[in-house]
């Protein structure tokens, strides 16, 4: 704008100052209109949905494992809020792993291969970065870049089998992968070109000038920029690019992106090809901000974990951003659990098989919405009905929890007697009656009052076992029982009233 | 069709013929050596063509089951508890099998009732049973990475008639009940698939299960049952490699096979006699490397090539010499009266 200006042109000017600011005004209304537009708002349920249900999963399987669940799930977050560069250290792989997923998937591909791509990448960022001696920034660019196209190739090559010959993706670069793991381990061993001579499977030490540097504490390296940099680039790429748009056109309806005049099979390959360069990227990052040196079977399942990344988020770039910083999260916190609640580490991977799980079905979450809904509303309108069915479901919850603990307790007393075997036993069976009595009382079935009672008796028998066998856990047994019985009786009349007034079912 | 498939069955009878007539009039260390080579196929065969098989039953309904690995995981972990728990291997492959059941059952309610994405559950459940197997192993026998040694494995069938004989001798005298159970599973699964009710209701809903629907079959029930007979299988073949083949479960121990049971399927084209011939042949490969470790050491720095080669068959078999024709409606979830 020119300074010098008449009146007009300052009336000019505010128009477009307005402009200006209607612009910004334009783009929150629409992350506004984003955010709680009915799409985002259910996945957002699904993605959380999942993990808390994943989290009472896991909290059985500790609690049958003899370990504390509150204690590891509390040093699990205390862990992860604590130590925020540890957090985003190990977000950074998962968000180029998981962005290479999630591009795939918008082009309709799975890419579950990443594992290899990640390894051939991180094997040439490698080579690059230790074979040649190159000017620093210069070297480390070099090395990137070359992991980026080692990794694509890894993957084009399944693309165009794809698109060519049909061959599917899902199987080829799984298969590929497996390839690239015994190759690449078999060039840093003991007979392959590039072993550094030590007792470990492993190349040299980096030069100095391609290492990344750290940008701040002990782990966060600049690898984390190139991930953020990376989101902001495939998320340009799918949404404003013509090559994005006919990916997704793609992975919607192949038949009517080919009518449309896309050549699909071209997308199908470059598509796969970028995704490879994603996890070559990401292998290549890791090589040179974390381990500095190429070590035979290094990755910790990171290709693995950018599935589980991209399907949380969804496969949209952002998505995939906060699903790789909330795994990031967990194996930051899984460290402080394994050291004082002495969960093993694996315990994050278990955790994390049931998120995946639970996603892959959103129909799971979405009955506990829609009954969770209905609940309410049942409570609002008729309370006297509506909160004995909510109490017995929470009954239910309650039940499985002690049923499985005090089991698990059981087993570890030093005398194990047919008795304590019958009370295990019979708590087993409480507690898949409890997970029945959750799911039929929250979708208010009639149907729950038989295993009411079942849950009475079982828990009356654990009482009579203790109380005949050595016990001392006969008190919480007997308590369950009565409540069970309570529950039943309270079933059972509202049940009669529900016929009695011919409402029922 | 039948004409070839006849005349193959004569070939391939007449080749077996003719290399144990081969064999035997070799000199005696080499008999040995063919012998032995024949057991050690044999026996790494097993864990991969019975998962094969199982993956099968769940593809050939509809569903994809890429959790196999975890699903072996999780027999081969349960197997070897259970064994040593109970110190009785029966039970123990009787829990291997139910745990296999179970978590295949999870994998089939979430893809076929919840109509989830077949391969992210797949996913879930490769990761799930990596996880809670190396967790229950430090759970049960309080070490990390490796399980307590099993004193008390599958007994083998001692066929004390064959035992003096140079090639017979080692290739069949010792042989564990469950590899003679999967040539026996072959046979039958053959049979179940091509010539009962239940097969044909299987291959149907892989292939169309709207004409399944409407003659009054339920294909949810359907596809279930495959995928659970699927995790069964896998779970015994995980059993084999901790308390039959080995005798300890290790953290991670089936190093990939569950993906190679896959191969072999896809290899093999979804039939119980195309499985067996892939797995043998995969289990060859597998068995090589013990082969040039003991008589051919200058072979060994190329090991990895050799644990390689049956990835990158399938890749070329897929992509190169033909295309694979896996069941029609597979990874499609069935809704009812729904128009494609």
């Amino acid at each position: 704008m020119n300074e010098a200006k008449d009146t007009p042109g300052q009336v000019n000017d505010s128009p477009a100052t307005s402009e200006y600011q209607s612009k910004i005004g334009k783009f929150i209304n629409a992350l506004i209109a984003r955010i709680t537009s009915k799409e985002f708002r259910n996945q957002f349920y699904w993605s959380f949905g999942s993990i808390l249900l994943a989290l009472v999963v896991a909290a059985v399987i500790m609690l049958m494992g003899g370990y504390d669940p509150g204690t590891a799930i509390l040093y699990l977050a205390v862990g992860a809020l604590s130590q925020m560069d540890q957090v985003f250290w190990y977000a950074s792989p998962l968000i180029l792993t998981g962005l290479s997923v999630a591009l795939a998937f918008r082009c309709g591909l799975f890419n579950i291969g990443a594992e290899g791509q990640l390894y051939m990448g991180a094997m040439a960022a490698a080579l690059v970065a230790y074979l040649f001696s190159l000017p620093i920034l210069l070297h480390p660019l070099l090395s990137l870049l070359a992991g980026v196209l080692v990794g694509g190739f890894w993957a084009f090559v399944p693309g165009l089998l794809k698109a060519y010959r049909g061959a599917h993706e899902v199987v080829t670069t799984m298969m590929l992968s497996y390839v690239a793991i015994l190759f690449t381990s078999w060039l840093v061993g003991p007979n392959g070109p590039y072993w550094d001579g030590s007792m470990v499977p492993q190349t040299p030490e980096f030069y100095d000038s391609a290492i990344l540097p750290n940008i701040f504490g002990n782990y966060l390296h600049f690898g984390f920029i190139v991930a953020i940099l990376a989101v902001f680039g495939v998320d340009y790429l799918i949404n404003r690019t013509v090559l994005g748009y006919e990916m997704r056109a793609v992975g919607h309806n192949i038949d009517a992106a080919e009518y449309a005049g896309i050549d699909s099979k071209k997308k199908v390959a470059i598509a796969l090809g970028i995704s490879g360069g994603l996890s070559g990227l990401a292998g290549s990052t890791e090589m040179l901000g974390t381990y500095h040196r190429f070590i035979g079977n290094w990755s910790p399942g990171l290709g693995w974990d950018g599935i589980t990344v991209a399907v949380l988020g969804n496969n949209s770039p952002w998505g995939v951003l906060a699903g790789a910083i909330f795994f990031g999260a967990l194996k930051a916190g899984g460290n402080t659990m394994h050291a004082i609640a002495h969960v093993p580490i694996e315990m994050v991977k278990v955790i994390q098989g049931l998120i995946v799980l639970f996603i892959a079905a959103p129909r799971i979450i979405q009955w506990l919405i829609n009954h969770g809904n209905a609940n309410k509303e049942e409570i609002v309108k008729k309370p006297v009905k509506a909160m004995p069915n909510l109490l017995g479901a929470f009954f239910g919850l309650a039940s499985v929890f002690l049923a499985l603990g005090i089991a698990r307790s059981i087993f570890t007393m030093a005398t194990v007697s047919p008795w304590t075997l019958i009370s295990a036993l019979s708590l087993f069976l409480v507690a898949v009656a409890s997970v029945l009595v959750f799911i039929t009382q929250y979708s208010r079935d009639p149907r729950c009052s038989p295993l009411l009672l079942l849950i009475a008796v079982g828990w009356s028998t654990a009482a009579i076992t203790f109380l005949v066998g050595s016990g001392g856990l006969e008190l919480t047994s007997i308590i369950m029982a009565v409540i069970a019985f309570v529950f039943w009786i309270v079933m059972y009349m509202l049940g009669k009233n529900t016929l009695r007034d011919g409402e029922g079912p | 069709m039948n004409q070839r498939r006849f005349f193959f069955i004569i070939a391939l009878v007449a080749a077996i013929i003719i290399g144990v007539i081969g064999i035997i009039s070799m000199p005696v260390q080499q008999q040995q050596i063919a012998g032995w080579l024949v057991s050690i196929t044999m026996q790494m065969a097993t864990p991969l063509v019975l998962a094969g098989i199982g993956g099968m039953y769940s593809e050939r309904g509809g569903v994809v089951n890429i959790g196999l690995e975890g699903i072996m995981l999780m027999g081969a972990f349960t197997g070897a508890a259970v064994t040593y728990y109970f110190d009785n291997p029966w039970l123990g492959i009787l829990g291997s099998v139910a745990a296999g059941g179970l978590l295949a059952a999870v994998h089939g309610v979430i893809c076929v009732k919840y109509k989830g994405n077949h391969i992210v559950s797949g996913t879930g459940v490769i990761l799930f049973g990596t996880g809670f197997t190396t967790l229950m192993l430090e759970v049960v026998w309080h070490q990390k990475g490796r399980g307590e040694l099993i004193t008390n494995t599958i007994p083998d069938i001692i066929i004390p008639q064959i035992q003096s004989h140079p090639f017979f001798g080692p290739a069949f005298s010792v042989i564990s009940p469950v590899v003679v159970f999967m040539f026996v599973l072959t046979a039958i699964s053959w049979y179940i698939l091509y010539r009962t009710p239940f097969g044909l209701r299987l291959r149907a809903s892989g292939e169309d299960p709207s004409t399944l629907d409407s003659a009054g079959v339920s294909v949810e029930w359907i596809r279930v049952v495959g995928v659970i007979i699927s995790g069964c299988l896998a779970g015994l073949g995980g059993a084999y490699l901790s308390i039959g083949f080995g005798s300890a479960f290790a953290k991670e121990m089936t190093a990939g096979r569950g993906f190679i049971a896959l191969a072999a399927m896809i290899f093999g084209n979804w039939t119980p006699t195309g499985i067996l011939g892939a797995g043998l042949f995969f289990g060859f490969l597998d068995g090589l490397n013990y082969f040039i470790q003991i008589y051919f050491p200058a072979l060994l720095p190329f090991s990895n090539y050799i644990a390689m080669l049956p990835f990158l068959l399938v890749v070329v078999a897929l992509g190169l010499i033909r295309k694979s024709v896996p069941p029609k409606a597979i990874a499609k979830p069935y809704e009812k009266e729904k128009r494609a």
